[in-house]
């Protein structure tokens, strides 16, 4: 199996303009895998939408310290025998600082508009608390825990595999419910591909979320499986806290799609 | 793996850095490449058979360097042809066991040089965000050079490590009648927003039972270094990764002893 990519990335990172670009082509036999760059690469890709989404991401968060920003813009070819297909993306990761408290977002830029909420609420958090018993998750909240799910799924929710776009093979992403999964993920032409899960969703007979709750609106470190310390907003109080999600009680409709492992679709959730 | 070869990547290319940017480029300079196969054609007939080893070689305009990862049950070392045979006897000789680090505080026993990567998360990427060095007592030197580093031609150079060495004069030396001996790290991590170390140890022994693998977490400031004993001994095996940015740090560190304030 033979798998050629060419692709051009302009990154801004903390500052700095990087522009890459390069072309690689991954031989896959039997067990073995060898990769090795071709020579063959596309034209630089201009900055201008990176450097405008810079912008954009810290007038929302304005006047917080941003400790780390990548905005990428990447356009990709791809050949795996006799399918072809070209891929675009836009992504940031942000990491905003009050204290000792650090909000995590890693999404598309398009999806901007959660920004300046997280930005405020972390400006007014208060001291560590115990989660309270019923919450809402944010979607970028839903987002990031979604892959960690997939191998202990909370009680009274499903975690679905949403059918569209096309794997590290080229082949379409179906609807599946879980393992085998049916499709592979292949992040770089120098990655091995992974059979797992892509665009992740979380499924429930409940949809009908309760408005007063709580809501967790950011996260404030990694994921540890179904566990996460994020920043909580409610009855006029900001604070942080460490979620453990075991039973979900209602998913919203339709979720906003997250750069989260293969992708993830995030919802917002009660629970 | 275990005598197959089972991945091979071969991954060349050129940043050119210009007012405040980088091009990159997966351009290729032959003299390099062959290099790089001349190294990996050097350190192949040292492979360990019954492991899981990662060779790599890379040559850059600052030279050329190489590695080797070799990875045996759940514990892994980062050696090099020179120190295979001995890293890999150290790999060997270490278990892990399933009895839980004891809930008392104990005083810590780095042993095998470990005690350099606890130096390179509380007082290396400490420098590296630009806190102040820790207090050591006048018997511990520790050298920590930073220098602008990157791992590849796709990255943005950051002020890192190139070296972790500690070193004691006349250290007092009095071993407490229990501690933990810490045989080997898988790990760790600096916390710069509240200057918190976290330690993850993949084999110690307590009276010379295994322990099961347990992660120490601390504040920096709250390290107490109690004694040390002989000359600083070469750690296998630290990566050090920072920004997604992965680099060898060579680190050297005596027998230290320590405990938690």
């Amino acid at each position: 199996m033979i798998y050629r990519k060419r692709g051009a990335v302009v990154r801004w990172e903390n500052g700095t303009i990087v522009r890459v670009v390069e072309s690689g082509l991954a031989v896959e036999e039997g067990e073995r895998f060898e990769c090795r760059p071709e020579g063959a690469a596309p034209g630089q890709l201009d900055p201008d939408s990176v450097l405008s989404a810079v912008e954009a991401i810290r007038e929302r968060v304005r006047p917080l310290l941003i400790e780390r920003l990548i905005v990428t813009h990447g356009r990709s070819e791809h050949e795996c025998e006799d399918r072809v297909w070209t891929e675009e993306t836009e992504r940031f990761h942000l990491s905003i600082v009050r204290g000792t408290n650090r909000a995590i977002v890693d999404s598309t830029t398009a999806r901007m508009d959660d920004l300046a909420p997280i930005a405020r609420a972390l400006a007014q958090a208060g001291e560590e608390r115990d989660p309270p018993r019923h919450l809402r998750l944010a979607p970028c909240v839903t987002a990031a825990l979604l892959p960690s799910l997939v191998n202990a799924p909370p009680a009274d929710a499903r975690l679905v595999q949403t059918a569209g776009g096309l794997d590290g093979y080229g082949h379409p992403v179906g609807e599946s419910t879980g393992a085998p999964w049916p499709n592979w993920y292949r992040p770089s032409y120098r990655s091995r591909p992974v059979r797992m899960p892509l665009n992740l969703r979380l499924e429930s007979h409940q949809t009908e979320l309760d408005p007063d709750l709580p809501l967790a609106l950011a996260l404030l470190g990694p994921v540890h499986g179904s566990s996460a310390r994020v920043l909580i907003a409610g009855a006029g109080s900001v604070y942080p806290a460490t979620i453990q999600v075991s039973r979900v009680a209602a998913v919203g409709g339709l979720g906003v799609w997250y750069p989260y492992g293969g992708g993830s679709f995030g919802a917002e959730m009660m629970f | 793996m275990r005598g197959r070869l089972v991945e091979s990547r071969l991954d060349h290319g050129q940043a050119l850095e210009d007012d405040g940017a980088i091009l990159a480029s997966d351009a290729r300079d032959d003299a390099l490449v062959t290099a790089c196969e001349r190294e990996l054609a050097r350190l192949r007939p040292a492979l360990p058979s019954a492991a899981r080893v990662r060779l790599v070689a890379e040559a850059s305009s600052e030279g050329i360097s190489s590695a080797m990862t070799v990875r045996v049950g759940g514990l892994s070392i980062v050696t090099t042809l020179e120190h295979v045979a001995d890293d890999v006897r150290l790999l060997t000789s270490c278990t892990t066991g399933v009895t839980p680090v004891p809930r008392r505080p104990l005083p810590l026993l780095w042993r095998n040089g470990s005690a350099a990567v606890l130096l390179h998360e509380a007082q290396g990427h400490a420098l590296e965000h630009g806190h102040a060095p820790l207090s050591l007592p006048e018997w511990l030197r520790v050298d920590i050079p930073l220098r602008m580093r990157r791992a590849t031609f796709r990255d943005v150079p950051l002020l890192r490590m190139t070296h972790v060495r500690a070193e004691q004069r006349h250290a007092p030396f009095a071993l407490p009648d229990e501690c933990i001996e810490v045989h080997l790290v898988e790990g760790g991590t600096y916390e710069p927003l509240t200057e918190t170390v976290t330690i993850r140890i993949a084999a110690a022994t307590l009276r010379g039972e295994a322990l099961a693998p347990f992660v120490m977490v601390a504040p920096r400031q709250a390290l107490r270094f109690l004694g040390a004993q002989g000359e600083p001994l070469r750690y296998p095996g630290v990566i050090c990764s920072r920004e997604g940015q992965e680099l060898i740090v060579e680190s050297h560190a005596p027998l230290l002893l320590t405990e938690l304030a």
